[in-house]
Formats: structure tokens, sequence, C-alpha cells
């Protein structure tokens, strides 16, 4: 079953493909809509194929150019926002830039389907060549998926997400190779289409005409590792810290750290990404269109291969968070996807911009509804947070005595709790290292080990059905984590002791999974146990 | 619950007051006047910016001396005079808070965690319902703290806290004042550490030592095990490292044995305490 020629058949029903176009300029020609011929069409409509974005999920555009004889005009029709209604002056300059004749004629253009918003830049190219299409200035009908801006000179500029745009309409059976401006040919060949860079709009036409074929471009390689972010050899002490760390990374567990300024959580969370195993394929390309969509991958090196890690400052907005604006734009939750969000200064964040992580912790997804639409993007991300003991930072430092009364740090501490912090999985302390401490070398292990463990354990977890632990529903918690004797004893008694809800009980079995993983055990440990029970959030 | 005002001629006003160079007319109080027929009574004061270590002592010496039959009166304030009330009703012992404001005002602004322990308490203040707290009330109800006991303990003290003019009134009236000593370098016990080097105030070695200068039978006290645990965090609480790092365990089996034992509690910030 060829389910790609399947989609394609359905987009031909639905008229959104030109099934076969026959052209002749000026004289009569029959267009087959679907499979059956539709229509007589007496005028000189040229159609060309580009793709709209709303979210990450794209529709396939059909630019429709008519000339007519009237009065010069030239008008854009099919919900066109500014950007768009704009490409008339880019694309009037360009082509008559590039030695083409713009039609002294009444020009329309219409991107069906018309009831949807089209927004941006990236439908100039097709415009263009559909007008010099239809005016008979290049002979041969467009096939290819067109992607691309122009300046006024006739040279091509990139396009936001033209690899969020080129899967999509891999998805939709598009099997045309892709037509896209220069800037953008490594995110559109990414994913392996075909695809032909153009510099400028007569390389294009040149293409198509046959004149000077252009050589498809090759697939680029993926990105290398971030090599920023420490290694965990580099601090000293913080053992325990370090433990929540790598039960974080292998588990998907969200992670609290707490403890005076200075004492090395930044530098622990930074330290995340050197341990977090490679994202998977599939995953790659999801986080990669996010990235796309967003302008934020490196043109040279398209294709994410670590996992993200974003670190929004504490200042910033809910839209900035979550994502928003008009078109929505991903926000960082969505650019964490399949990796990890650091937020620095917990309890600096205001208030409501914390209460929005709720939806993308819960649902691992963000919709962002808008009048007439809504974008969904992926967002399953592990919560790395940071935060003061309190208003001053010195609670609990024996070097510095803290300043805060009690009911300031009640207060402090309000800030971090109710839905968010049901969430957070894992709480430690990093408290001040002494100083003989941090003069000691060596002992500590590398992140290298600390991975492989990692990985180990992922694979474990993948074997079970779920990328994480933390992922494990309710029942499937019951099925993988059977206890020892004495550890069964022990959970008993704390959760007699103290008094731990249904929710706590089994978030801890989950951490406890994990550090069994860890350590490649079957069965839950004494240790485990107290572990996790120890690392517990409040 | 009703107000009353009592007038230094009404029967039940507070023995112990009379000490007082201007004793407080009317004295305002919200609660059971029952309370003030139980002696001995026992002050346990100290400074609002406490410490674990400060916070466990206070609750611990509380308990003790409530259970032994003792009325703790202290000022209701944050810190050790809150931790002080909150052991003493651990016991199920009644208690005395004697306000620097109006009891109507205090209502009014009390944070929600004072609101709770004072719905327990019973309050005492010599101002009028709607005073609202400054600066300079404080001292007079200091000094009726003071009175009010047969005896005064200041738990934890930095040099310029509020505590040590409870301590002087204490003197003033020959009230005997003890001082719980504290871990040197900790700032919050140089003013109590100051107290017991010059002579002013005697040493509190544990709940006996308050209960015996009471005139009370030294209760026996629930015997607890040893612990290494319990011993290492008997200065204040520690991260789990440090604590694994000091009892040279295994942070797993340092884990394992916190967990299991019901006298510690984890902090919000993730440090092992002495509960």
């Amino acid at each position: 079953m060829d389910t790609s020629s399947q989609a394609r058949a359905r987009w031909i029903d639905a008229g959104v493909i030109p099934h076969r176009l026959q052209y002749r300029p000026e004289v009569p020609f029959t267009v087959s809509v679907g499979r059956a011929t539709v229509a007589r069409v007496s005028a000189a409509v040229a159609r060309t194929l580009t793709c709209a974005l709303w979210g990450l999920e794209a529709a396939l555009v059909t630019v429709e150019v008519d000339v007519a004889n009237g009065l010069p005009a030239f008008s854009i029709v099919g919900l066109p926002d500014t950007a768009v209604r704009e490409a008339r002056e880019r694309v009037r300059a360009a082509i008559r830039n590039s030695g083409f004749e713009f039609p002294l004629r009444r020009v329309t253009v219409n991107l069906a389907p018309a009831e949807r918003k089209k927004e941006g830049s990236g439908f100039d190219l097709a415009i263009a060549l559909g007008i010099l299409r239809a005016s008979g200035q290049l002979t041969k009908d467009v096939a290819e998926l067109c992607l691309g801006e122009l300046a006024l000179d006739g040279t091509t500029r990139p396009v936001r997400g033209a690899l969020a745009r080129v899967r999509a309409a891999g998805l939709a059976g598009i099997e045309a190779p892709v037509l896209v401006a220069a800037g953008s040919a490594g995110e559109a060949a990414a994913l392996g289409a075909t695809t032909i860079a153009v510099i400028t709009l007569r390389d294009a036409v040149e293409h198509l005409e046959g004149r000077a074929r252009l050589a498809p471009t090759t697939a680029p390689l993926p990105a290398i590792s971030d090599p920023l972010g420490g290694d965990l050899a580099d601090i000293a002490g913080q053992e325990t810290p370090k433990r929540a760390l790598e039960v974080a990374a292998a588990g998907g567990h969200n992670l609290l750290l707490v403890g005076p300024p200075g004492t090395g959580k930044t530098l622990l969370a930074r330290a995340l990404p050197s341990i977090l195993p490679p994202l998977d394929p599939d995953e790659a390309v999801v986080a990669s269109a996010v990235h796309s969509v967003a302008g934020l991958l490196d043109p040279g090196h398209p294709l994410l291969s670590a996992r993200p890690f974003r670190s929004p400052h504490h200042t910033a907005s809910r839209l900035a968070l979550v994502g928003g604006g008009t078109p929505p734009r991903p926000g960082e939750v969505s650019l964490a996807h399949g990796g990890a969000l650091f937020l620095d200064e917990l309890a600096e964040f205001s208030v409501a911009v914390l209460e929005t992580l709720r939806e993308p912790l819960e649902e691992g997804a963000v919709t962002i509804s808008r009048a007439g639409h809504a974008a969904t993007y992926p967002a399953r991300f592990t919560l790395v947070a940071a935060t003061n003991p309190c208003r001053c930072g010195h609670h609990g430092d024996p070097d510095t005595p803290c300043t805060c009364l009690p009911e300031q740090l009640d207060r402090y501490r309000a800030r971090l709790s109710g839905p968010l912090k049901d969430r957070i999985d894992l709480r430690v302390a990093v408290p001040r290292v002494p100083y003989a401490r941090l003069q000691e070398h060596g002992g500590t292990e590398r992140s290298c080990a600390v991975r492989s463990r990692v990985l180990a354990a992922r694979e474990l977890m993948r074997r079970r059905g779920r990328r994480t632990n933390a992922e494990l529903t309710v029942a499937e918690v019951r099925r993988h984590c059977s206890l020892r004797p004495d550890a069964e004893r022990l959970l008993a008694s704390a959760v007699q002791e103290r008094r731990l809800s249904a929710r706590a009980y089994h978030r801890t079995l989950r951490v406890a999974r994990t550090l069994a993983d860890l350590a490649d055990r079957e069965r839950l440990s004494l240790d485990d146990v107290a572990l996790a029970l120890l690392l517990r959030a409040p | 619950m009703s107000l009353i005002e009592l007038r230094r001629a009404d029967a039940g006003y507070p023995s112990g007051l009379a000490d007082l160079p201007r004793p407080p007319d009317p004295l305002w109080i919200e609660g059971d006047l029952a309370v003030f027929d139980h002696v001995p009574r026992i002050a346990i004061v100290g400074t609002r910016r406490l410490t674990g270590y400060g916070e466990r002592v206070a609750r611990e010496l509380a308990t003790a001396v409530a259970t032994g039959g003792a009325v703790v009166v202290s000022g209701l304030a944050q810190g050790i005079d809150s931790a002080a009330h909150s052991g003493a009703l651990d016991a199920g012992a009644p208690t005395v808070a004697v306000l620097g404001e109006g009891i109507g005002s205090f209502h009014a602004t009390a944070g929600r965690r004072r609101a709770q322990l004072a719905q327990r308490c019973v309050l005492v203040s010599p101002y009028p319902p709607d005073a609202p707290a400054l600066p300079w009330m404080f001292a007079k109800r200091n000094a009726i703290i003071a009175a009010l006991a047969a005896l005064v303990v200041v738990v934890e003290a930095p040099p310029d806290s509020g505590a040590l003019i409870t301590a002087g009134d204490a003197r003033r009236l020959g009230r005997p004042l003890f001082a719980v000593p504290g871990p040197l370098g900790s700032a919050a016990s140089v003013g109590t550490n100051a107290l017991i080097a010059d002579g002013l105030a005697r040493a509190v070695t544990g709940a006996d030592t308050l209960l015996v200068a009471l005139g009370l039978a030294a209760a026996t006290a629930p015997s607890t095990p040893p612990s290494l645990l319990a011993d290492a965090l008997a200065a204040g609480p520690l991260a789990p490292d440090a604590l694994a790092e000091l009892l040279g365990l295994s942070a797993a089996s340092v884990a394992a044995s916190c967990v299991a034992d019901p006298r510690l509690v984890t902090l919000p910030d993730g440090r092992i305490s002495l509960r």
C-alpha cells in the first residue's frame, strides 16, 4: 500500500493539486480536477503550488494566476495578510528586473483554498512563476513546490519554516521536487526531498525551461552536538544533585534545584545536555520542524541531533513561554520539545506565566487558539527549575545568615506552590560546597560515563513501551514496579508516616523505577525507594 | 471570641503583674481566663530570625514544660515565640500570648500561620483592641511577659534582639533567667551565649533544668533510641550529601535511614532536619 500516493489521490480529488494541466496560451484547454474533465477553460490560467503554515500544520496552497484583458491591474485574493499583499510590489519589480515583462493586463492571483488565512512572504516565487507562465514567458508548467521570497532585483530570499513546509508537503503526498530560495535549500533538502536551489527568478525559469538545469541540493549533515554546557566532572562535590540530574535525564522526571546563590545550580542544569541521549530520528524531525517555524535553524545543519535545551529569562512573557501571536509562533516550551526547559530563578517568574505551563506539562502539547484558527505545537519536555531557598537566598547557608523572617519564607515558598509543584517529581538541595572540596579534582564521574548509563536505562524503558518512565500510566506503574520485601516495608511505612497521597506514591514509584533502571535492576531495591522518597518534591 | 477588659481590682487579674512599676490597667484578654489559675508560668522567648536549631529547641522545651504542668507564656511573634506556643499546644496545654498591639489590630494584620496559632492561644494585650503596632509599644509587652512568668528562658537571640529586653526585664523583676547555649559562630546565638558567659543567665541543658527550677517533677522524657543521624542533625538541618559525609555512609543508605526514621523530616529546600 503506497500511502503517499493515496494521499496524493485525495488531494487531487479535493482539487488542491492539478491532476493534468494542458496549457496553451490563448487557446481553450481542458482542466481535469479529480479524475474527470470538469471544464474547458478558455482563459490563460496558470497554476503553481506552494505551502502555507499554521502552527506546525502546513496547508498546500495552489496559486492560480489569471491574466485577462482589461485595465492593467494586479490583485491578490484568498485571504492574504499584509506581507502577502505586499508581494504585488516585490513580484512586479522582480519580474521586471529579471529581464521579463510584467503583463500590462488585468492580473488576478488567487491563493486557494481561499478561506484559509495566508501569512508571510514565502509565496513570492510561486506567484512570479505563475504570472510568467500565464503570460507565456514561461512555456513549461510548474509542477514543483515553490518556496521563496523575492527581492526587488529578482534574487531569492529564504523563507521561514521551509523544513516544516516541505515536511508537510511530504506528508500530504506531494512527490514533486521543491523549487526553493537558495537560502532555504538546506532546510528543504534536510528530510530528503528533491530540492532545486535557485538564487534568482531567472535561474528558476532557465531551470524549468530546461535550458540550464540545476542539480538537486544534497541533504546537509545533521547539526553537530552543541559543545557548550559543562561536563559533570567540572562540578565539585554535589553528589546527590548530580544523581538527581541523572535520574531526570534518564526518566524524563521534572527536577527542582534549591540552593543559595553561587552553589552551582545553573552549572548543574547546564550540564544536563551532556548526559541526555541523542534525539530519535522521528523526534529530530519534529523538533527541527518547530525550530524551522521559529526561524531558529542553522541553515548549514538544519536537522537537530542533540536534544534542545532552552533557558528563557525569568522576565519571559506568557507568549514567549507557550507561544502565540498572530500568526502563532512556537514558544519556549515547544522549542524545548524532546529536550529540556530550564527555568532559572523559578520564583522570579510571574505567577501568571508559570500557570500557563500547566497544559504543556499535562498534555505534552500546546494549542494556541486565535480567532478563526487553532495551532497546535508539540511540547513534551523535561522541566528543570532552579530557585533560591528564600528571598535573600541564604536560608540554610552556613556561611551567610539569612535575613528573612519566617513569614517571608512562607510567602516565598508559596510562589512555587500549586499545580506546577504537582508536576515536579524531584527536588534536591544544592548546598554550598566547602572550600576544601572545591580544590579537589578527580574522583567525580565524567558526563560520558553517566550518559552511557542513561542510554542503557532508556533502552530498558523503550522495551517497556514508553519513551521515559515519567510517562508511565498508573496501570503500567503497577505492572512494572515490583518491590523487594524490604523496599515494600519502607514504602509502606513512608506512606503512613508522611501521609503520602496516591499521586505522590505513584510518582515515587516512577522515580524508583528509573533509579533501578539506571542500576539495571529488575525489582526495586530498598536504596531505590529510599532515594526516590528522599528526592520527592514536597 | 469575646474580649474581656480586666481591671486591676477585678478577680482573676493575673498575679505577678503587680511586680511591675505600673501594672497595665485595664488588661485586654481574649480567651479562657482560667488559664491564669494555673501556676507556674514560664516565658519562652527569642528572635524572629530563628535557625532550625532554635526552632527545634524552643518547641521541645515548650512541649516538655507544658507536659510537666507549666503554662508557656510568649509574645506570638514569628520565630521562637511561635515555636514555643506551638510546642505547648502540641502537649495539649493552654498557652498565653502577650501582644504588643491591640488584639483587634493583631487579627486584622497577622499572617496566616500566626492567625491560626492565635486561635488556640489566650491573647493578652495592655493596649485597646484597635491600637496598631508601633515599635515603642513592644517594650511594655516584653515587661508583661517577664512579669507573668516565674522564670524566663531565652532560646535564641542575636546581639540586638528584642528578646534581650525581656531578659533585662526578668532581671529587674527578679525572675530567674535561663538561656539556651547555641553553636559558636551562629549569629542567632550570640546574645544568649553572652548572657551565659556574663553570668546573667543560667544555661539550659535540657527540659529537666527548667522543670526542676519551676519545682515540677522532672517528667520522664519519652526515651528515644540513640541514633547517629539524630546526633548529626542536632545542631541544625543538613543536606543529604553533607550528612552522608559526616557519617561516612553512602548517600543511598543515608536516604534509607532518613526516610525510615519518623523523627526526621525533609525540609522544603531538600535538607534533612530533626522534627
